[in-house]
């Protein structure tokens, strides 16, 4: 009994005391090797690596925090140390879960000592409408609320972060923001479970264009509703692709981006990366994943491409380019596992590059590094590309057989290294500045035989024959 | 009977009374005067001018942004013109209407209180204000929600913007005092100004403040000539 008792006190002793006790002297010495790269010595989110961010660092003396559980400006200590624990995903703000526990609770006190105004103001939870579980009743509700409230203005149609009002959209410090891609919950700042995908809705992201919704939608619920519908939109995770799959088709391969054939093949996700190797390096890649389907049969090889790009971009020269694709191959097919240098090679071993160009369409190029590029004459590549809503889909082809020695042939059950990279030439992405992958492989599948259809019928036919016969003989036999 | 008819005739006799009372501290505006201010600004006007991409129908293919109106007389129009000091005005309600992607009026007085928001565009607008000593807010008013009410209790004067048209921008002046908006001309009458030394305030949006102590006579009109300087 006495047992029971102490140990009941000492878990009210645990529960109550140390884990809230918050020393902003100590967190002040953390924030000064942990932080202030990025957020600066005065907590205004102008340290020194501030300027190769976007979205930029917080500037803390404002006290304005994009991600609260609460209805007024004050964020509760429990929102910034969730920041600080799992960080921003999509921004540069990592998650300092390595950090000990005790050393991110004086960071939050820390923190909240340069705007110590804000913080006078007590918290006020925000109460989320009841619950509503997500079905196909619900869903229909949530894409008829968010036509309704015209999420389209900012986020897109099909929620590609892609609407009208994305070019002008900034933030209260006059920094561009763009409005979140729906389709990718994994780049959601505040994170992607439902109850926080409600609590952005429901109380807007403060500091930004987005505006809370709790009092804007009919009724109350329609805020699970419509969260029912955004985690509809796409995956929970990009689910990357190790491998890219080039099945084997008989028929011939259409050009069409939008034919049926292409939704018939599992995409494969490759994730792509700035490229900050060269000069001009790319810190705030704009396209960071490419859908692949590919096909091929005896002739040619047919690669399909997805990717989400706010904007069409063809150019003006000046601030943007031409959006534009490639794939990457070795000329040959590189014995063992050598490969050329994953950045479009170098002086020595080349590259061959599939790509497309806004205006341009599909051409072949010889690449010995980023800058130093040779169009290869008198090619077969061919292509197709659309542009809806935030995204484009576009088909290329070649036949599998190379001309001349700058072209790789492809050759079935080949691990063939394969790279990627892209361009948003809206974004100002051109040349080395673009977005990329180190090499992949890609691997075309056997042609089917037609053997299994012909030798299971045969081998049937043989054993219903012998069959006969045993049951004909001892027929015979019986007889006699 | 004759007790209703007491009953009756002692209340009318307090009724008036208590009317004749108050009367004159009503009127305590008897003791105030009538202060017409206006402001003059020898620049230019500012106007920039922007097409629209999109809600064309309700918003116009082309829009202007009025940084600075100048009318006649080199009158500045959408200034905001204060007696800060005066104490027991006239309550205002703050009223802006969101119409033609425009928020009218630009610019608007409304004592301590609430404001008062429509959208009769019938398309999404948001109220994103830049206020910090009223609490900031950034709601969304959808086209279904005609009237939407919020409230500013401090004395203020707050940014109003729209993120999903970004052009959009207003300004509402939350005053403790007696306050007014220059018309096109550029004046502005403060009424019931209390007799004595009163400080008057001009505000403008971009050519900033101003003010100047004016003696206010009662039942007068006192004029007062502001000129405000390009930045």
């Amino acid at each position: 009994m006495a047992g029971i008792r102490i140990a009941a006190a000492l878990l009210l002793l645990a529960g109550a005391a140390p884990a809230w006790a918050q020393d902003a002297n100590a967190g002040k010495a953390v924030y000064e090797r942990k932080c202030l790269l990025c957020h600066g010595e005065k907590g205004d989110g102008k340290g020194p690596s501030a300027e190769l961010l976007l979205p930029k660092p917080r500037d803390f003396t404002r006290g304005l925090y994009k991600i609260r559980s609460t209805v007024n400006k004050t964020p509760t200590d429990q929102d910034l140390f969730r920041i600080i624990t799992e960080g921003m995903p999509g921004t540069s703000m990592p998650a300092w879960a390595v950090l000990p526990e005790k050393d991110r609770h004086n960071l939050v006190a820390y923190i909240k000592s340069f705007a110590p105004e804000v913080f006078k103001e007590a918290p006020k939870k925000l109460e989320l409408p009841k619950e509503v579980s997500s079905s196909e009743a619900s869903i229909k509700r949530g894409k008829e609320m968010f036509d309704a409230i015209e999420c389209h203005k900012c986020h897109g149609t099909e929620g590609r972060g892609d609407g009208p009002s994305r070019p002008e959209l900034k933030d209260e410090w006059g920094h561009p923001v763009a409005p979140a891609n729906l389709t990718k919950r994994w780049t959601f700042r505040g994170g992607r479970a439902r109850t926080e995908i409600a609590t952005r809705l429901a109380n807007g992201v403060l500091g930004t264009p987005m505006p809370a919704f709790l009092e804007a939608v009919e009724k109350p619920e329609d805020i699970w509703h419509l969260t029912n519908y955004i985690v509809s939109l796409g995956p929970d995770s990009p689910q990357p692709a190790t491998l890219v799959a080039v099945s084997a088709v008989r028929d011939a391969i259409p050009d069409d981006p939008g034919a049926d054939f292409w939704k018939k093949i599992t995409p494969s996700n490759i994730l792509l990366e700035g490229q900050v190797i060269v000069d001009p390096r790319n810190f705030n890649p704009a396209i960071d994943l490419v859908s692949v389907r590919a096909a091929h049969n005896d002739k040619e090889i047919a690669f399909h491409l997805t990717w989400d790009d706010p904007a069409e971009s063809k150019g003006d020269g000046k601030a943007t380019f031409p959006d534009a694709i490639a794939l990457q191959f070795a000329p040959q097919q590189p014995p063992g596992t050598e490969r050329p240098y994953f950045l479009m090679g170098d002086a020595t071993d080349g590259v061959y590059l599939l790509r497309w160009e806004q205006g341009k369409g599909v051409t072949e190029v010889s690449a010995h590094g980023p800058t130093k590029l040779a169009p290869i004459p008198g090619g077969e590549a061919a292509g197709k590309a659309v542009f809806k809503n935030g995204q484009y889909a576009l088909v290329m082809k070649r036949p599998l057989a190379a001309a001349g020695a700058e072209r790789p042939t492809f050759r079935p059950g080949v691990f063939t290294p394969v790279a990627f990279q892209a361009w948003d030439g809206g974004a100002g992405e051109t040349g080395p500045k673009m977005s990329l992958t180190s090499w992949y492989y890609l691997r075309l599948e056997e042609p089917q035989s037609n053997r299994k259809f012909v030798i299971p019928p045969v081998v049937a036919l043989l054993t219903f024959a012998v069959l006969g016969m045993i049951v004909r003989a001892a027929r015979s036999r019986a007889i006699q | 009977m004759r007790k209703t008819f007491v009953a009756l005739t002692a209340m009318a006799l307090v009724g008036s009374a208590a009317m004749f009372v108050a009367g004159p501290r009503l009127a305590g505006a008897q003791g105030g005067g009538t202060v017409e201010v206006d402001v003059k600004y020898n620049g230019a006007p500012v106007v920039e001018k922007l097409k629209v991409n999109k809600d064309t129908e309700k918003c116009g293919t082309e829009t202007a942004i009025e940084k600075v109106v100048v009318g006649s007389n080199k009158g500045l129009a959408n200034a905001v013109v204060s007696a800060p000091n005066t104490k027991g005005a006239k309550p205002v309600k703050g009223m802006v209407d969101q119409h033609g992607c425009k928020f009218v009026p630009h610019v608007s007085v409304m004592t301590p209180g609430e404001l008062e928001l429509k959208n009769s565009d019938d398309i999404l607008h948001n109220i994103h204000t830049y206020s910090t000593a009223n609490p900031a807010i950034n709601k969304a008013q959808p086209k279904f929600k005609k009237v939407m009410t919020e409230k500013f209790e401090k004395p203020e004067i707050i940014k109003l913007t729209c993120d999903v048209h970004s052009w959009m921008q207003g300004w509402v002046a939350v005053v403790p005092g007696i306050a007014a908006v220059t018309d096109g001309n550029g004046v502005a009458k403060l009424e019931n100004v209390p007799a004595g030394k009163q400080k008057i305030e001009v505000w403008h949006e971009t050519l900033g403040k101003q003010d100047k102590d004016v003696d206010v006579k009662a039942g007068q009109t006192t004029k007062v000539t502001f000129e405000m300087k390009g930045k």
